[in-house]
């Protein structure tokens, strides 16, 4: 009787992300938490357009120093989230102007950094990581944006507005590169949360939030 | 309103510790170069009360090290120079007993000389009345003239008036050239730089906080921490930080000066980068 119930008795199916991981070809640590942190932006957060790069290479071609272990190579992912996750102060203020809201402006490409809690940073690192993200694309592949009252002059409006972001991108008056921090308590009795940061670099004020 | 006080200004060094005093240095430091400190002084009779301070204003040590660097300020070392004070206060006791002592001699040996002078004259006049006597008495006498007894004393004198005039004061200040930073001093100056006026960061649990104005004016918009460029960073400090700092409407700031051999050497300074950090909200 024992022996036939405990043969019944199944292992417990392995999580999505679980198999997600196990499916990767790569098993190392930084990928697999690359991996969960890309999960769960997908699944918590809904992006898309998800990609993991790796950043050995930066967008240039160049090669980078693999000897360094400080600058030893680290996996960004990048993917298009359903809202905008920064409004700097200052654009906020030309969107109010413009009686511009949020979810008329088309989210664009964020980058995230994956990191695990424990694991060893320094501002080394991190002017690395920042060193070799892209510089944020110019206006030219924005989709087009639904225009739902006043077509003339809400699409005046946005143009403006673009045109504005454009220059603004270029004096980084609205805030240098950014991307997003996001952590992972990987240790004993971490149960999956994820966190994110805004990082930017240089002196940028903080949001009216 | 507009008052400048005569450059540079003294920044005391007790125990440690930097001070002003002087209300006219504190109202021009902070109009002028955005420099701050904190006001510690309490009343003597209710040293309880401590939600409105005064006078002394203390310096952090990056404060009174920039000043100095400006050229607006300079540290006195307050023990030495009360030390090298009193020590040029005796001296100047010293030459003036010393004086006091000369100008009596002087007046001593002028009164030796005038009575030596009087019972010079009363000698010779008691002689004159001899002689007169005596040309009287035998007058073939042939007279011989008693020779002046003129070189009397002028050595006192002459001791006197060579003595050495009393040597310059020194001049008291136990001038300490620099006050010692910090290794976030760079990432200070460099924010100071850019118009910020920094605070003692100990309420927000960070190094420093960053206003973009006076901070009497402004909220803050930053709470800095410093690191060095490879000194390790734990993430949790990063959320602890960040999640603070959003709370209270304000970035974590981090920053440190980079290592890069070429780079600095090709600009001949420091080049300082720096994150700011925001809770994302999600």
């Amino acid at each position: 009787m024992m022996t036939s119930k405990t043969a019944t008795i199944q292992a417990p199916e392995p999580s999505a992300l679980s198999t997600l991981i196990a499916a990767s070809n790569d098993s190392s640590p930084l990928s697999a938490n690359t991996i969960q942190i890309l999960h769960n932006l997908q699944h918590q957060h809904s992006w898309t357009s998800l990609q993991v790069h790796n950043l050995s290479v930066d967008e240039a071609g160049v090669p980078l120093d693999p000897q360094s272990s400080d600058t030893a190579p680290f996996p960004l992912i990048s993917g298009i989230p359903p809202h905008r996750v920064y409004t700097h102060p200052d654009e906020q203020l030309f969107m109010l102007e413009r009686n511009l809201r949020d979810d008329e402006i088309a989210p664009e490409r964020t980058y995230v950094l994956p990191a695990a809690q424990g694991q060893s940073w320094s501002l080394q690192k991190l002017a690395f990581a920042f060193d070799s993200l892209p510089v944020p694309e110019t206006e030219s592949d924005h989709p087009q944006p639904t225009i739902r009252d006043g077509p003339e002059n809400k699409a005046k409006q946005l143009a403006e507005y673009y045109e504005r972001r454009k220059q603004a991108r270029a004096t980084q008056e609205w805030g240098g590169k950014r991307l997003l921090l996001s952590m992972v308590d990987k240790r004993m009795g971490g149960e999956g949360t994820v966190v994110y940061y805004i990082v930017q670099e240089g002196v940028v004020k903080p949001r009216q939030n | 309103m507009d008052f400048t006080p005569s450059l540079p200004i003294p920044i005391s060094f007790i125990s440690g510790s930097y001070f002003l005093f002087s209300i006219d240095d504190v109202t021009y430091l902070r109009r002028e170069h955005h420099i701050c400190g904190v006001l510690i002084g309490t009343l003597p009779q209710i040293p309880q009360q401590n939600v409105f301070l005064g006078l002394p204003l203390q310096l952090m040590p990056e404060e009174a090290r920039l000043l100095v660097e400006k050229g607006v300020a300079y540290i006195v070392d307050e023990a030495k120079a009360q030390r090298d004070g009193m020590k040029a206060l005796m001296e100047a006791d010293r030459q003036r007993y010393l004086q006091d002592l000369e100008s009596q001699g002087l007046q001593a040996s002028r009164l030796q000389a005038t009575r030596r002078e009087q019972q010079r004259e009363e000698v010779l006049k008691k002689m004159e009345k001899k002689k007169a006597t005596k040309v009287k008495k035998d007058s073939e006498q042939k007279q011989q003239p008693v020779p002046a007894h003129t070189d009397d004393a002028p050595s006192d004198l002459e001791m006197f008036a060579s003595s050495p005039q009393p040597a310059a004061t020194p001049s008291g200040e136990g001038q300490s050239s620099q006050a010692s930073v910090p290794p976030s001093y760079p990432l200070f100056t460099h924010l100071h730089s850019q118009g910020y006026y920094l605070s003692p960061g100990l309420r927000f649990g960070c190094q420093y906080l960053a206003y973009p104005g006076d901070p009497l004016r402004f909220h803050s918009h930053f709470l800095v921490a410093s690191a060095e460029w490879d000194e390790e960073i734990k993430l949790m400090d990063v959320v602890s930080g960040g999640r603070l700092g959003t709370g209270v409407k304000k970035g974590f700031l981090l920053g440190g000066v980079e290592k890069n051999a070429e780079k600095s050497q090709a600009e001949g300074q420091d080049t300082i980068r720096t994150f700011s950090i925001e809770w994302a909200g999600m």
